[in-house]
C-alpha cells in the first residue's frame, strides 16, 4: 500500500503531467477559464486516461511485447484511447441520455488531448503491473485536473485584476502558468529525500 | 467579462434545429479541446462531430422560438459537478476498489483486471442510479437565457 501511495504522490505532483512534463497543454490554456469547466474537463479526461490504461496493458502485455511489436505502440495505443473515449460515450448515454446533454460536450475533446497518449506511454516505460499501472494513470490525470482547477482559479482572479494591456489575455496566462510550474518544482525535493 | 453573464451558470450556445407542436428542439454548438469553435480549427480539430451533436440535442417549450436562431443556454456550475461526479467519479472509485482489494487480498494481474472491470460495471450501475435522482430534481435540464448576439462564440464558459 505505501508503494501505492508514493506512486501516487509521484505521479500527481513530483512529476505532474502538465508542468513538469508539458503534456495537455492546449486544454490547459484553452478550457480553463472557469472552475466548474476545468474540473468537468479534468474529471472526464481523468475517467478516460485510466480506462484506457487498463486496455493500454493489456496490449502491451499479451500482444506489442510477446509479438516484439513495440513500433506499433503509438498506433495502437491512440486506437485504444479513441476506443475509450467511444465506449464512454456509449456508457454514460446508455447510463443517462440527460447525464450525456450535460457532459457529452467534454468527451470528443479528449481524443485531441495528448496527454491521454503521454501517460500511456509512460506506462510502458515504466514496465508495471496492472495496479500500479492503473493506479499511475489514475494519480497522473488526478494531478492533471488539480492543475486545471488550479490554474482556472487563478485566471478566474487575473479576470478581476488590473493588468496592463499589454499582458491581458494569453500573456499573462503563460507568466502565471510558469509560476505554478516553479512552484511545482517544490515537490520534486520530495523525491530527493 | 461580460458583466450581465450570470456567474453561477455555465453559458453555451445552442442553435434551434426544429419547433413542432410547442416543442423546440435545440443542437448546442460543439467546441475543440482549445475551446475554439470546431468551424475555426484553430488546433487542428475539424468536423465530423455531426452525429454526436444530434445525440446531444434536447428538447425545451417552444414559445417564441424560431428555426435557426442562437440561443445562450446555460446550466449551473453545482450541477455540472454533481453530475461529473455521478459519470466518472463514482465509476473510477468502484473501479480503483475492485483492483485495489483484489490485490490486497493476494491475486494476480488478470484477477485484478477482471476485479476492476467489475467494479467499474458496479460504478456504472450507481451512476445510473444517481444520475436519476439528479434527473429528477431537474438538476441536468439546460435553461434558455437570451438570444446570442453576433459576437457570442460557440465556448462554454
Amino acid at each position: 500500500m505505501r508503494d501505492l501511495i508514493l506512486l501516487i504522490v509521484g505521479a500527481a505532483l513530483v512529476n505532474n503531467v502538465v508542468l513538469a512534463r508539458f503534456l495537455g497543454l492546449c486544454s490547459f490554456m484553452g478550457v480553463t477559464t472557469k472552475i466548474d469547466t476545468a474540473v468537468g474537463m479534468g474529471m472526464a479526461t481523468t475517467f478516460v486516461i485510466t480506462v484506457s490504461s487498463m486496455g493500454d496493458w493489456a496490449i502491451e502485455r499479451f500482444l506489442l511485447m510477446p509479438f516484439d511489436l513495440g513500433y506499433l505502440r503509438t498506433v495502437t495505443f491512440i486506437l485504444v484511447i479513441a476506443a475509450a473515449v467511444q465506449f464512454t460515450e456509449m456508457v454514460i448515454r446508455k447510463v443517462s441520455p440527460a447525464l450525456f446533454q450535460t457532459l457529452g460536450i467534454y468527451l470528443p475533446l479528449i481524443t485531441t488531448n495528448c496527454a491521454v497518449l503521454g501517460v500511456a506511454l509512460l506506462l510502458v516505460e515504466g514496465k508495471m503491473n496492472f495496479i500500479q499501472s492503473t493506479v499511475f494513470a489514475f494519480a497522473s490525470s488526478l494531478g492533471y485536473s488539480l492543475v486545471m482547477a488550479i490554474f482556472a482559479g487563478l485566471r478566474e482572479r487575473i479576470a478581476l485584476a488590473d493588468v496592463p494591456r499589454l499582458f491581458a489575455g494569453p500573456p499573462v496566462g503563460f507568466v502565471t502558468a510558469s509560476l505554478l510550474a516553479m512552484a511545482f518544482m517544490g515537490f520534486s525535493g520530495m523525491s530527493a529525500n | 467579462m461580460d458583466p450581465t453573464r450570470n456567474r453561477d451558470l455555465i453559458e453555451g450556445i445552442a442553435r434551434v434545429v426544429s419547433v413542432e407542436g410547442g416543442v423546440a428542439v435545440l443542437e448546442p454548438e460543439q467546441t475543440t479541446a482549445c475551446g475554439h469553435c470546431v468551424s475555426a480549427s484553430v488546433c487542428g480539430q475539424k468536423g465530423g462531430l455531426g452525429d454526436r451533436l444530434v445525440a446531444r440535442r434536447f428538447e425545451v417549450p417552444g414559445d417564441g422560438l424560431a428555426v435557426g436562431e442562437r440561443w445562450v443556454i446555460g446550466i449551473s456550475e453545482r450541477s455540472l459537478l454533481r453530475a461529473s461526479m455521478a459519470a466518472y467519479g463514482l465509476p473510477l472509485l468502484t473501479l480503483l476498489g475492485g483492483g485495489v482489494a483484489a490485490q490486497a487480498m493476494g491475486a494476480g494481474d488478470g484477477v485484478s483486471a477482471l476485479a476492476s472491470v467489475g467494479g467499474l460495471g458496479i460504478g456504472f450501475l450507481l451512476a445510473r442510479w444517481r444520475a436519476r435522482s439528479l434527473e429528477d430534481g431537474g438538476d441536468l435540464s439546460p435553461t434558455l437565457l437570451h438570444r446570442a448576439g453576433s459576437g457570442d462564440m460557440c465556448h462554454t464558459e
